[in-house]
């Protein structure tokens, strides 16, 4: 459903993203693991889209269809969308708003108050202000449960776990199976093998480019005795695999 | 309530674009609530309760008004204050002295109506002195005619006295703005504290000019000076924001938000900061730019377009 074809990225003079191509299949769940700085943020913005990463070169494919020129809105309406590493703040705006995204969406009281529950926040939230009165961990649950409010085909789950306790794994599980339950196909990134183990295919994820691809747990052994340990930062190291 | 004989027509027509700029106009039939209700030049209806007198005056294209509340009164409801204007044309002046005695705490709800206005002048002068230990708040929504040929003067001077608490809120985010001079200037005495805001949508060839100062005379004295304009197509933004530290441990933070939309825009800001005593201590925040672009893009991965998204976060910012 989504294809990545040698796609590059230009920042000062060197490549972010160098010829990284991956392919996704829909409904499934995937985790793109990877050392800090490798580029797995970015890789976000250009399958959302991002104005400030639309210069990529390489294609972005959805359903066997070059996306490239599509916007944050058109590649929305295909079903796309973003779990951000770092979601905003809104001033004056109620996490019911927020959710419903101004009332142009219908969910009944009930269907929000129940998505909540899947995010672990009750429902006296629903009249929160999504400003900074929230924790970060408390942000991060509001963002998990909008984006399974939307029911997309595709999300990119950006480091879901970053900023929630650690003991909230059953959450993130929680959070997974309502999206797959929905067909929802899941791009996750992350640094947690805990996480990368709920999932069915992993990329590995060095320099820009995609490593490795596999079964999780083989990625997550790689990682654990290659990526650990790895002194490079950004470049694949010759000669390794 | 009294209502003034004869007025009852222009009574029910003020009360119903007090409703539509989101006033609740039952409020002027409750005996419980203090309420002044202008339209034009005339005094159409007033009401208070003990502890809260009221005086009045006519003056040329307008009313000049005195609200006095005693020591220790403390309002449960929010005195009622409606402003209109029905017609065209024309000007209209109103004065308002407020005196608020000690250990009183106070809200004032601020309607001004000025629906049709097409070659209309409001000017306002609010005088409040804030007595000891005292909790104030004045809030001023307005709403203008859709022509854009409304102009408005609004200039709020506050004396905050020992421990005083004040707020000074003015909105006009609805309908057009036309032209708009808000000046709010506090005083404050010792360990007096005060929050004003102002929040305007300018749309067209609308104007704006607000200047927002605190003198921060007191020891411990702190105040809050904020303004956010969302400034679009070809409107004019002007904001000063100013703040005098002049006593020991007097603390002062100034900001000012412009959010900009359109190529035709013209806006600006000057924060002023002055210290004149070492122990003071003064921060200022400015931002002119385009709605951010993070937050405008986490609301389109969401399926919003463009407009509505800006829409969704500007109302949020203006709320
Ligand atoms: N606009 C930019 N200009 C220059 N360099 C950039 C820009 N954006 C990202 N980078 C660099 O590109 C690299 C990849 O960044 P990215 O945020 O994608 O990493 P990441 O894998 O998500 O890291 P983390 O695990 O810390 O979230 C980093 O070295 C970063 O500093
Ligand atoms: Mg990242």
């Amino acid at each position: 459903m989504l294809e990545l074809k040698s796609i590059s990225l230009e920042r000062d003079d060197t490549n972010i993203i160098k010829d990284l191509s991956a392919v996704f299949y829909e409904g499934k769940v995937y985790a793109v693991l990877g050392n800090n700085g490798v580029g797995k943020s970015t890789l976000a913005y250009i399958i959302m889209g991002l104005e400030s990463y639309r210069d990529y070169t390489g294609s972005v494919l959805w359903d066997g269809r070059v996306i490239n020129g599509l916007s944050v809105p058109e590649r929305a309406r295909l079903g796309i969308t973003l779990g951000w590493q770092e979601p905003c703040r809104f001033d004056g705006i109620t996490v019911k708003e927020y959710l419903t995204l101004g009332e142009k969406k219908q969910f009944s009281i009930e269907k929000l108050v129940s998505t909540l529950d899947v995010v672990g926040l009750p429902r006296d939230y629903l009249s929160r202000t999504v400003d900074s009165s929230l924790s970060g961990g408390e942000r991060k649950r509001i963002e998990l449960a909008s984006v399974i409010l939307m029911e997309p085909r595709l999300v990119v789950l950006d480091e879901p776990d970053s900023g929630i306790d650690l003991m909230s794994t059953n959450m993130i599980q929680r959070v997974f199976n309502s999206l797959s339950g929905n067909g929802t196909t899941l791009i996750v990134i992350t640094h947690r093998e805990e996480i990368a183990e709920m999932t069915e295919e992993a990329y590995l994820m060095c320099g820009g480019n995609m490593l490795k691809n596999g079964d999780p747990q083989e990625i997550i052994a790689y990682y654990r005795t290659a990526c650990d340990n790895c002194k490079h930062v950004n470049e694949p190291l010759k000669g390794v695999n | 309530m009294a209502l003034a004989t004869n007025y009852e027509r222009e009574f029910q027509m003020i009360s119903d674009v007090y409703e539509k700029s989101g006033g609740d106009a039952s409020r002027f039939l409750n005996k419980e609530i203090v309420s002044v209700i202008v339209s034009g030049d005339k005094l159409i209806g007033r009401n208070t309760v003990d502890g809260v007198n009221l005086k009045f005056r006519q003056i040329e294209d307008g009313i000049e008004l005195w609200i006095d509340i005693e020591d220790g009164v403390k309002l449960k409801q929010p005195v009622h204050l409606c402003t209109g204007f029905l017609k065209e044309r024309g000007r209209q002046t109103i004065l308002i002295h407020n005196r608020c005695g000690k250990n009183s705490e106070v809200k004032f709800l601020s309607h001004c109506v000025f629906p049709y206005g097409l070659e209309f002048t409001h000017k306002m002068i609010a005088d409040t002195y804030v007595g000891e230990g005292s909790k104030l708040s004045y809030e001023d929504v307005h709403f203008h005619s859709d022509t854009g040929g409304v102009s408005v003067e609004a200039i709020y001077n506050t004396r905050l006295s020992k421990g005083a608490d004040f707020g000074n809120f003015f909105n006009l985010t609805q309908g057009r703005v036309g032209k708009l001079r808000v000046k709010m200037i506090v005083d404050l005495d010792d360990e007096a504290s005060a929050q004003i805001e102002s929040k305007v949508y300018a749309r067209a060839d609308d104007e704006v000019h607000i200047t927002e100062e605190l003198n921060l005379n007191g020891k411990h004295s702190s105040g809050l000076a904020r303004t956010i304009v969302f400034a679009t197509e070809k409107s004019r933004a002007t904001i000063i924001n100013r703040a005098y530290g002049n006593a020991p441990y007097s603390r002062g933070h100034i900001e000012c938000k412009e959010i900009i939309k359109g190529y035709g825009v013209n806006v600006g800001t000057v924060p002023v900061l002055f210290v004149k005593d070492e122990k003071a201590e003064l921060t200022h925040e400015a931002s002119i730019g385009r709605v951010n672009l993070k937050q405008l893009e986490t609301l389109m991965a969401k399926g919003l377009n463009e407009d509505e998204a800006t829409e969704m976060i500007i109302r949020g910012l203006l709320r």
